[in-house]
């Protein structure tokens, strides 16, 4: 039980500072948006910014990626072209759990296929349960961490979008093929055993298998943290002396790339692609899929909605293909205020309800009964399932 | 309606008690039964099947078309993928709730209360046509209706004896409402009133 009451003092002050940042956010947003005018041209700045491109810079900064003036605004008016495909998928799953009474993790991935030719969706979805005991403990002998089930929830993602795209691409040879993923398309985990290197690996032929049927895949990122053009923006502010010294004196502190956008984009416009020089970008790009990225207001007047939009650099140089995937979501976030329709069928169609997890908990226990096995939760996990009901 | 033809699995028992149960389910449109559907669940770890009518569907919740409901507009084009997915696709969370009319074990049908309800998260599913026929073979199963003051019998005895009397070949039909008809007369006989409303409904 929650006393809320000895937290009132605690919400209070929250409730203060949240004021307070606001405030700030505010100063910050002018400043930045000034900074964005003023900003030097791409090729300058890159070449003022050349030691960081390497990736070896521990710098949470971007590049502006072509010479596209940084506070260039993109509209796009048209429709979706009819017969354009979008392909969406999530995925989601059940972690693996000490207390269970058998140790399982499951992956499901949703998706839906949506053809812009008034026919019905088609809605996809896959599962996969995991229980070998090389699935289940790492080398040390511990059940894999939430993030182990994480990386191959999301090359499984990947590696289903490629099997739906070759199969879409079958039915539609000659169709625009875009492919989003909730989430970015950057690969997001650090590296540290064999069994990562492997997971990256297999992402980056998903991605190489989705090029080669003809598809652009785009990582679609919700309500974006970071602040990877405001560290940009600042290093603009700077000399070449000055680099990398002074890099880490960002004043605008309070600031995210979401929020300045929310103040810079007018609905429906997109802005100029940028790139992370991290390690792993490096990495991908050696396989053919550096990221790049570009913000996106999907939603009206009323209320912004900022998203993030990354591709492949291959696919951002298609120009036409970027100006359909632009329509496209434009259409897809607008049916569902600001998020898009295809990727919260696809979460849908992923998820995986307690009722869900319950029915096949149920399922393995009564199975391995049959084998003359009694199987239990931990005392603590029934002890839990009864406090859970309240 | 649901397709009788084929075994359609419509959800998981939610909560039950001897006289009936209620069901989650997560089906298309078209996939989700109708009033007076004549369903099976698993009781007595599998060694018989309770028999059921569906009495009541309650549509839950569902956030995602409150947000829908505010932009697309039904014959705008723009919206036609979306209204088809929402119609012919999309999984409608609904509760089932069902009352027993009889069970099936290894002997054959017996018509009443089942000895066991069926157990949470144990599936439903539809009856096949020849198991409706099988069933319904002999009127008794219209005692339990009779008796339940919970369910809206009245309107469910006609909806299930018109599906039972549709599954039979066109000349078999008229005898077989007629034998359902003197087994209602002769367990209403003292209230007319009653079988005259279920017997207009009938015909």
């Amino acid at each position: 039980m929650l006393h809320l009451e000895r937290l009132k003092a605690d919400i209070d002050t929250l409730s203060l500072m949240a004021a307070e940042r606001q405030q700030q956010r505010e100063s910050d947003t002018a400043k930045a948006l000034r900074w964005l005018a003023e900003a030097p041209a791409p090729a300058e700045l890159r070449a003022r910014l050349a030691p960081l491109a390497s990736g070896e810079q521990d710098w949470a900064g971007a590049l502006p990626t072509t010479d596209m003036p940084l506070d260039a605004r993109l509209v796009t008016v048209a429709d979706p072209p009819p017969g354009a495909v979008l392909i969406a998928a999530d995925g989601s799953q059940v972690y693996p759990d000490s207390h269970a009474a058998v140790p399982y993790y499951l992956l499901q991935i949703g998706g839906l296929a949506f053809h812009y030719d008034g026919s019905r969706p088609t809605p996809y979805s896959c599962e996969s349960l995991h229980f070998r005991d090389d699935e289940l403990y790492d080398a040390q002998g511990y059940l894999i961490s939430n993030e182990q089930v994480g990386k191959q929830r999301l090359v499984r993602e990947m590696a289903y979008l490629a099997e739906l795209t070759v199969l879409e691409r079958q039915l539609a040879p000659d169709a625009p093929l875009m492919v989003l993923t909730d989430g970015p398309l950057l690969w997001p985990y650090v590296e540290r055993s064999r069994a990562d290197f492997l997971a990256l690996e297999a992402y980056l032929e998903a991605l190489s298998a989705i090029r080669q049927a003809g598809g652009l895949p785009a990582g679609y990122v919700a309500r974006p943290g970071g602040r990877t053009l405001v560290e940009l923006l600042w290093a603009s502010r700077l000399t070449s002396a000055e680099i990398p010294g002074r890099l880490a004196e960002n004043p605008l502190r309070q600031l995210t790339d979401a929020a300045l956008m929310a103040h810079f984009l007018q609905p429906g416009e997109r802005s100029a692609w940028f790139s992370r020089p991290t390690a792993t970008n490096q990495r991908q790009a050696g396989h053919g899929h550096e990221i790049w990225f570009c913000y996106v207001n999907v939603g009206d007047a009323h209320t912004p909605v900022i998203a993030r939009l990354e591709v492949p650099r291959w696919g951002a140089a298609d120009t036409d293909a970027i100006t359909t995937l632009h329509a496209v979501l434009l259409h897809q976030a607008h049916v569902l205020n600001g998020y898009p329709y295809a990727l919260a069928r696809a979460h849908e169609e992923a998820l995986v309800t307690t009722t869900d997890k319950a029915a096949l908990d149920s399922e393995i226990q009564r199975r391995i009964l049959e084998q003359g096995i009694v199987v239990r939760p931990s005392e603590k996990a029934q002890q839990k399932a009864y406090l859970g009901r309240r | 309606m649901a397709d009788q033809d084929r075994t359609i699995t419509i959800g998981n028992v939610l909560r039950a008690d001897i006289r009936g149960f209620v069901v989650a389910s997560r089906l298309p449109e078209p996939d989700v039964p109708t009033f007076g559907t004549f369903v099976r669940a698993p009781i007595q770890q599998g060694q018989a099947d309770l028999i059921g009518l569906v009495y009541n569907i309650t549509l839950q919740d569902d956030p995602f078309l409150k947000n829908l409901a505010v932009t697309v507009v039904e014959d705008d084009p723009r919206y036609t993928e979306i209204i088809r997915d929402q119609q012919e696709n999309r999984a409608i969370p609904v509760e089932i709730a069902v009352v027993a009319v009889g069970y099936r074990d290894a002997s054959g049908y017996h018509y009443g209360l089942p000895p066991q309800p069926p157990m949470i998260l144990h599936r439903i599913t539809v009856c096949r046509k020849d198991e409706v026929r099988d069933f319904t073979a002999v009127p008794d199963f219209l005692r339990t209706l009779l008796d339940n003051r919970d369910v809206p019998a009245d309107e469910l005895i006609p909806t299930a004896l018109q599906r039972a009397a549709r599954l039979r070949p066109e000349a078999l039909r008229e005898d077989f409402l007629l034998d359902a008809g003197r087994y209602l007369a002769h367990a209403l006989g003292r209230d007319p009133v009653r079988l005259e409303r279920i017997l207009r409904r009938l015909i």
